[in-house]
């Protein structure tokens, strides 16, 4: 435990080396902020309640967007499992008595608590420039069940990402690996840009069926209200029956994956 | 012509090293084309819920989004190779274009196309005009004003991509500048009437991203008057002046470091 401590501690330092490229960083969150932003709000201009959401459900629902973003979707490792299997710089990190994905997982940790950090500034600045109404949780379980499918989201993300990296290791020029296809199909079915509920049903149902609206729509929607009760409790065990299966299947594929590398390019 | 030759031979070259590899090729025409898909899904279904937004209709909306891709992905399509510039600058690698009898923005600039680019265009451009004739009422003026404003936007596009060829040059420790265009841009997918002011006069005038993404289906609609296409052209121009005179000037900040 020491050592990914160790690891924390040095991630956390290096992200104030290049302290103008993390605020650019930010800069392409708030944009993205601004569109959906804009977008909802045409859309109640001329609409008291839209899919069953109030203006103040849905600019509240827009806010938490850019925080659960911030915390769940944050992660470097994105950016270097592909690249380091594909030129063999994987092999620095197999030959030290440390586990290459807790490296990884532990440096996201320290990405993510940053970019919450701002992300909550950026939150606070917004909601001053364009005072929003804000839902705040109606009660103690919502607001338990909000940080707990947080916690299963950073998780669960962190494994699909890990996975869809991992072809490297069967096509190396292909750092990006299925990547790609999955950053596209979280951009609207994770619920980043409009929440999930106001598809079709049967839409909602397939939609479920994949890792996506458990990395940003269910914890908002538990946190503005929209899932209480019962459903709260179903949708936690949903997401780590997800996370479980995985964890099951990233190990697979990293084992598979460990016998075909051959280091090449070092 | 020897200029437009070498592009040729660029182009032909970095078209067959992305074909080379179709495993590649499919994963990416298969994403570009669900993330269009997918929020054209999206749009389609917001006007369930609303009978307009902004005072556009559904058709409007899309045509919009339609456009926006159009000039895009043809900035994509033409200015790749500008992804690729942070790493040229950072090894030193440019001193191999400088010192090249031909101006380095033919490679720096237009020298990695994009094929899988090209692909999505032949798609888009099919699935623009179809649903502009199909969907919007317009005569051959607003079209010719449309076409006329997507090459003015290209022209914006070409401008915005040597603005920052300058400052990944003058800012040579951020690697997000590309990315940052590509966000800023994003905005533009819905109308940028959506935004208040001073965001929206920022999006159109200051970074001309309105006049480039958003006048073009404007024309069509026969929603923008004379005066203001050509206020268009009349940006392109400068912003195309502007950017070649700050890449000359970002160009004394170069100091072949690593080469």
């Amino acid at each position: 435990m020491r050592k990914y401590l160790t690891v924390f501690a040095i991630d956390w330092q290096n992200q104030f080396i290049y302290r103008l490229n993390f605020v650019l960083w930010r800069l392409r969150n708030v944009l993205r902020f601004l569109m959906t932003y804009f977008l909802w709000r045409g859309v109640f201009v001329s609409n008291q309640n839209v899919f069953g959401y109030s203006q103040a459900n849905m600019l509240t629902y827009v806010f938490m967007v850019l925080i659960v973003q911030s915390l769940v979707l944050s992660s470097p490792s994105s950016d270097n499992i592909g690249g380091e299997i594909s030129n063999g710089d994987l092999s620095n990190t197999l030959v030290k008595p440390i586990s290459y994905l807790r490296y990884w997982f532990t440096r996201d940790l320290s990405s993510k608590l940053l970019n919450l950090i701002f992300a909550f500034v950026e939150v606070l600045i917004l909601w001053f420039i364009f005072h929003p109404s804000f839902q705040i949780p109606a009660n103690l379980a919502s607001l338990m069940g909000f940080i707990i499918s947080c916690i299963l989201a950073i998780g669960i993300y962190y494994l699909v990402n890990v996975c869809s990296r991992l072809t490297a290791f069967w096509i190396p020029e292909m750092t990006w690996g299925l990547s790609f296809i999955v950053l596209v199909m979280l951009e609207v079915l994770a619920g980043g840009i409009f929440p999930l509920d106001i598809l079709p049903a049967w839409a909602g149902f397939l939609i479920q069926l994949t890792p996506f609206p458990y990395l940003v729509y269910y914890p908002i929607a538990i946190f503005i209200g929209k899932i209480t009760g019962w459903k709260i409790l179903q949708i936690i065990i949903q997401s780590a029956i997800y996370l479980i299966v995985m964890y099951r299947f990233t190990s697979y594929i990293w084992h598979k994956g460990l016998k075909v590398y051959g280091s090449e390019g070092r | 012509m020897k200029e437009f030759k070498i592009w040729l031979r660029y182009t032909n070259n970095s078209f067959q090293q992305v074909l080379s590899n179709r495993a590649i090729v499919t994963i990416f025409i298969t994403g570009k084309s669900l993330r269009i898909a997918l929020f054209l899904l999206f749009l389609n279904f917001l006007f369930k819920g609303t009978t307009n937004l902004a005072g556009y209709s559904r058709e409007q909306i899309i045509f919009f989004y339609l456009s926006f891709n159009l000039i895009d992905t043809t900035g994509q399509l033409l200015f790749r190779e500008v992804y690729r510039f942070g790493n040229m600058v950072v090894t030193g690698g440019l001193d191999q274009v400088l010192v090249k009898p031909i101006h380095p923005l033919i490679r720096v600039l237009l020298g990695g196309a994009d094929v899988l680019d090209l692909i999505m265009l032949v798609i888009l451009l099919f699935l623009t005009t179809w649903f502009g004739t199909s969907y919007i009422s317009a005569n051959i003026y607003s079209w010719i004003s449309f076409a006329a404003l997507l090459l003015n936007g290209l022209i914006i596009a070409a401008a915005m991509h040597v603005f920052i060829l300058g400052l990944t040059i003058i800012f040579i420790t951020v690697n997000h500048l590309i990315m940052i265009y590509r966000d800023l841009t994003a905005m533009l997918r819905i109308p940028v009437d959506l935004y208040v002011e001073p965001l929206r006069s920022l999006l159109t005038f200051i970074l001309p991203l309105g006049i480039m993404l958003t006048f073009p289906a404007k024309a069509l609609m026969g929603l923008l008057s004379p005066i203001n296409i050509i206020i268009s052209f009349i940006f392109s121009a400068l912003a195309l002046f502007l950017s070649l005179f700050f890449w000359h000037f970002s160009l004394r900040y170069y100091s072949s470091a690593s080469s």
